[in-house]
């Protein structure tokens, strides 16, 4: 049989994601602080400041990183909730309302750090730029499906109500995104970030470096987060009872 | 199924709609109260200097039809849902997006198109010049079925939750956010002088887009709620 | 006006939400093994 699919298959059962994932989540830590410690080495003390905007470009490698995991995660949640409505699957419900939470914390830090950066360069707090308005409606998006899942009794219905938000307003997250950007072109002329498409390696590279190293973060939360739900969900069956008579002995 | 059989289902379920509504039409008018309050309350908020209004007329007036609309969403489904009348009609065998449509062009016609036809009130209590007018009406009559069909997602999704009106909005409001951004546009444009032939032909796109596909969104939420 | 107290501000709220978001599972994990056990013994107990 396809090894590739009789792991899929194998994943479908609790006991053993449960065991496999508590393999992997140290390997997944590791990563996650060797490459931060490397990335922020690189971006706090190599890289140079910026020609405009000065030491404030430092933000960035924290900024623009975070950013990207709360849209990547988004992404994540409506197509692994795609595949939860149509075939039904309870490890992917699992997986799909873990990972809301985290994408909220991530847009969070992108909302926090951008507002910061931008006091020191724009003079102040809050800009209603394209970007920064975008993941605030990515959070207020989050903050929806997390307040939906749990407003539902029964699990099982509760992610797939989640599952069917998730993709809705994924659909319309590009949508929001760009007519947000073109609201932002008819009021303001500001624009936040790198100054050029173009970065310089030596601002690349760190970036790219802590872009990894969260997707290594999202990874283990995500599954430490799966564990705990499903030893909750699963708390009468066999396979946690056993585990915890293996814990007190 | 055959296409006579699902168009007598239309109609029917357009009929008994109509029929409810009419029977309820104190609380349908809830909804536009508030909006008349809503925008009385900007003036007085933010003082009647006619420029200041007249400037934030579009987003204003937009805003308020946001809000009643979320108001009156929250009963959509939610008496044929409590009463299982939502119950028969999924095991009717009829196609559930069919339904939904029906309810939602039901909940545009009582709730949506009564905002269109207040909107020159509330266009003159904001002090619009009048070259916006013309263009905030085709704005709310091109966005308000819009605001149903998004919106019935929301209410499928939340008619089987104890306090779901309130997640209802907190769920629909970032989904409304290109409409609001395109509509007001179009009006403030059209204002200026300037072209708004844009804004108002994505918000059609929008429309049709969302006729096409939300019923189906709506439908899977009903399922759902009534598993 | 100097950049650092916001790059410093910057990187430790998300450190610092970083490491709440890593350890609420952890603590839940912990206070669920503790009910659960406490409930297996319970039942135990009755047997």
């Amino acid at each position: 049989m396809n090894p590739i699919y009789l792991f899929f298959h194998k994943t479908g059962s609790p006991p053993w994601f449960y065991n496999f994932s508590g393999k992997l989540i140290p390997w997944l830590w590791a990563g996650f602080f060797l490459l931060t410690g490397y990335g922020l080495y690189l971006g706090l003390l190599v890289a140079p400041a910026d020609y405009q905007q000065g030491e404030s470009v430092r933000i960035m490698y924290v900024h623009v990183p975070a950013a990207w995991m709360s849209m990547m995660i988004y992404g994540l949640m409506a197509i692994w909730g795609f595949i939860a409505l149509v075939w039904r699957i309870r490890i992917m419900e699992v997986l799909i309302i873990s990972s809301a939470p985290i994408g909220a914390a991530f847009t969070i830090i992108a909302l926090v750090t951008g507002s910061l950066w931008g006091r020191p360069t724009w003079g102040t707090y809050w800009v209603w730029d394209a970007r920064l308005t975008s993941e605030l409606v990515l959070l207020f998006l989050y903050f929806g499906v997390i307040a939906l899942y749990n407003s539902y009794d029964e699990p099982r219905k509760a992610a797939r109500a989640a599952s069917l938000m998730s993709i809705v307003g994924a659909v319309n997250l590009p949508i929001i995104h760009f007519s947000v950007v073109w609201w932002n072109t008819l009021h303001q002329g500001s624009s936040i970030g790198t100054s050029g498409s173009s970065i310089h390696p030596s601002m690349l590279w760190p970036l790219l470096y802590m872009a990894i190293a969260f997707k290594l973060y999202y990874g283990a939360n995500l599954l430490s987060r799966a564990r705990v739900r499903l030893l909750k969900q699963d708390h009468r069956k066999r396979w946690v009872k056993d585990l915890l008579s293996k814990e007190t002995s | 199924m055959s296409r006579q059989a699902a168009g007598t289902a239309f109609t029917a379920l357009l009929r008994r709609d109509f029929l409810l509504a009419y029977r309820r039409r104190a609380e349908l008018l809830q909804p536009l109260v508030f909006l008349l309050v809503v925008v009385t309350l900007f003036p007085l908020g933010v003082g009647p200097s006619p420029g200041l209004l007249a400037n934030i007329a579009p987003g204003v007036i937009w805003i308020a039809a946001l809000l009643a609309t979320v108001l009156s969403l929250d009963s959509l489904f939610r008496s044929d849902f409590e009463d299982g009348t939502l119950e028969q009609m999924v095991l009717s065998g009829q196609s559930l997006a069919l339904i939904a449509l029906a309810r939602t062009v039901a909940h545009w016609l009582v709730a949506g198109l009564p905002i269109v036809l207040l909107s020159p009130l509330l266009a003159m209590w904001m002090n619009l010049p009048d070259e916006g007018l013309l263009i905030l009406i085709e704005s709310l009559a091109i966005g308000t079925p819009v605001l149903s069909l998004i919106g019935a997602i929301g209410g499928a999704l939340t008619v089987s939750l104890k306090r779901g009106g309130q997640l209802l909005s907190l769920l629909v409001f970032p989904l409304y956010v290109p409409l609001l951004i395109l509509a007001t546009s179009a009006v403030s444009s059209a204002v200026a002088g300037l072209p708004y032939t844009g804004q108002i032909g994505l918000m059609i796109a929008g429309l049709i887009a969302s006729m096409t596909l939300a019923p189906f969104a709506t439908a899977a939420a009903l399922k759902l709620s009534l598993s | 006006m100097s950049h650092t107290p916001f790059i410093l501000a910057s990187y430790l709220i998300s450190a610092a939400v970083l490491l709440w978001a890593a350890l609420s599972p952890v603590i839940n994990k912990r206070g669920l093994l503790k009910q659960l056990k406490l409930r297996q013994a319970r039942m135990e107990k009755t047997q």
